[in-house]
């Protein structure tokens, strides 16, 4: 069965549209991401593939790195096809920073680099976009926080309520001195107050 | 607002990953907090991939030199492999530094290499420091003053880079605020300082040997501040 999207890049392609054409690489990738459509990939690789031996092997010298610079490019274009977000750029970009991630892994690993820090930590071009910033602070310990809980109502108001928005609401001490319309000075010596208080709480009733 | 950005080399040399490990951090963290910096970044790579896919026909001595690309036999082996599905797993970062009882919300790419991140040590005055381990030769520390700290005046024999991740310090030339990043060589004397607000920042510093032997530590306080 065909569906209407394979159609339409079936009759643009015999109408000689290239994956140079940014729509129309687009499209391919998202043919691959919903239908892991072969017919589109096949197309992409064919463009792409070539234009990535010839850059890898300018920059390794070597063939058969450069062979697994393509190969492994081109399978996260297969594999990974979903992450692809035509909104934050265009195909042949995505393609790129996939093959510049994969050619610094190569190059750290090199004796003479031994880098730790890997590509994918300085550009997370595969990630799940849902990649989200923890916010609890490692003290899920329920008991902890109850006790915690407790000692806070043994600090005066003035530095309950600054230790409340920054540590349960998770506001910033700035955050915190414009809505209180205090000094941000205050609002960081209420917290030093407020915290060594709390530290000589825990550890008298340790 | 950001006064102090890298140069147009160093952002391109962050897009094409030629930096080092402590300098592409260094440069990463900048390009999380300034929108204008990411934006160049963004074109720099749609720059870089046009050069690298743009054209339409392949360069003949590349046609030539490419017999022995099977494109066949790889295209068949990558599709054998089953495509990855969208999952709904979530990679959860922790973004939040506490340090002296402050929290601290940390740019993305820091975040992303928190674990990288080592002890916090306290030095002298009301400085703290805590070593981040990327490789390479630089050095790449993160330092804490807490307001009303001075370093004492000091030359570096390498070339150092400062970011600030969040605060304010001076020297005798400007004010640095979050995202500022400045660069100094060896000969500049300066003398940072904070003032009413605390500072923490990120700093990278390029590794001559000298600067690691005992003495040469006791005679520069500050190398303390990047060498154990």
């Amino acid at each position: 069965m065909q569906t209407a999207t394979e159609t339409n890049i079936r009759s643009k392609s015999m109408s000689s549209a290239q994956p140079d054409n940014p729509d129309h690489a687009a499209a391919l990738l998202s043919l691959v991401a919903n239908e892991q459509s072969r017919r589109a990939f096949s197309e992409l690789f064919a463009y792409f593939a070539p234009r990535l031996k010839a850059y890898a092997t300018r920059q390794f010298g070597n063939e058969q790195t450069a062979m697994d610079l393509v190969q492994e490019t081109m399978t996260n274009v297969w594999k990974k096809a979903h992450l692809f977000k035509p909104d934050r750029g265009s195909a042949s970009t995505w393609i790129f920073t996939i093959a510049r991630n994969i050619r610094f892994d190569i190059l750290r690993k090199n004796k003479h680099r031994q880098y730790d820090l890997s590509a994918d930590e300085l550009w997370p071009v595969l990630a799940e976009q849902n990649e989200s910033f923890n916010d609890d602070y490692g003290l899920d310990d329920e008991l902890l926080m109850q006790q915690l809980a407790n000692y806070c109502e043994e600090l005066p108001k003035a530095q309950r309520t600054v230790i409340e928005m920054i540590y349960v609401v998770g506001k910033s001490q700035q955050e915190v001195a414009d809505a209180l319309g205090i000094p941000l000075g205050t609002v960081k010596s209420r917290t030093r107050l407020a915290l060594q208080k709390l530290k000589e709480l825990v550890q008298r009733n340790d | 607002m950001i006064k102090f950005h890298p140069s147009e080399e160093y952002l391109f040399n962050y897009v094409t990953g030629e930096l080092s490990p402590a300098m592409l951090m260094m440069v990463g963290t900048h390009v999380d907090m300034c929108p204008q910096c990411a934006n160049t970044a963004q074109e720099m790579e749609t720059a870089l991939a046009n050069k690298l896919f743009g054209q339409a026909q392949l360069p003949e001595e590349f046609e030539a030199g490419n017999e022995g690309f099977d494109g066949a036999a790889m295209l068949a082996e990558i599709m054998a492999q089953t495509p990855q599905q969208h999952d709904d797993k979530v990679v959860k970062l922790s973004n939040e530094l506490i340090l002296e009882g402050k929290r601290f919300e940390l740019p993305a790419t820091l975040a992303r290499n928190h674990h990288r991140i080592g002890q916090w040590q306290k030095l002298i005055g009301k400085m703290w420091r805590a070593p981040v381990q990327v490789g390479g030769q630089d050095v790449l520390t993160m330092i804490y003053m807490a307001e009303n700290t001075r370093v004492a005046e000091h030359t570096h024999k390498g070339n150092e880079a400062t970011l600030v991740v969040n605060g304010v310090f001076n020297d005798e030339t400007s004010e640095y605020r979050d995202g500022d990043i400045m660069f100094l060589d060896g000969k500049v004397k300066h003398t940072p300082e904070t003032r009413q607000e605390d500072c923490l920042t990120l700093a990278a510093l390029d590794a001559p040997m000298h600067f690691t032997s005992g003495v040469s530590r006791l005679l520069n306080p500050f190398s303390s501040l990047f060498f154990k």
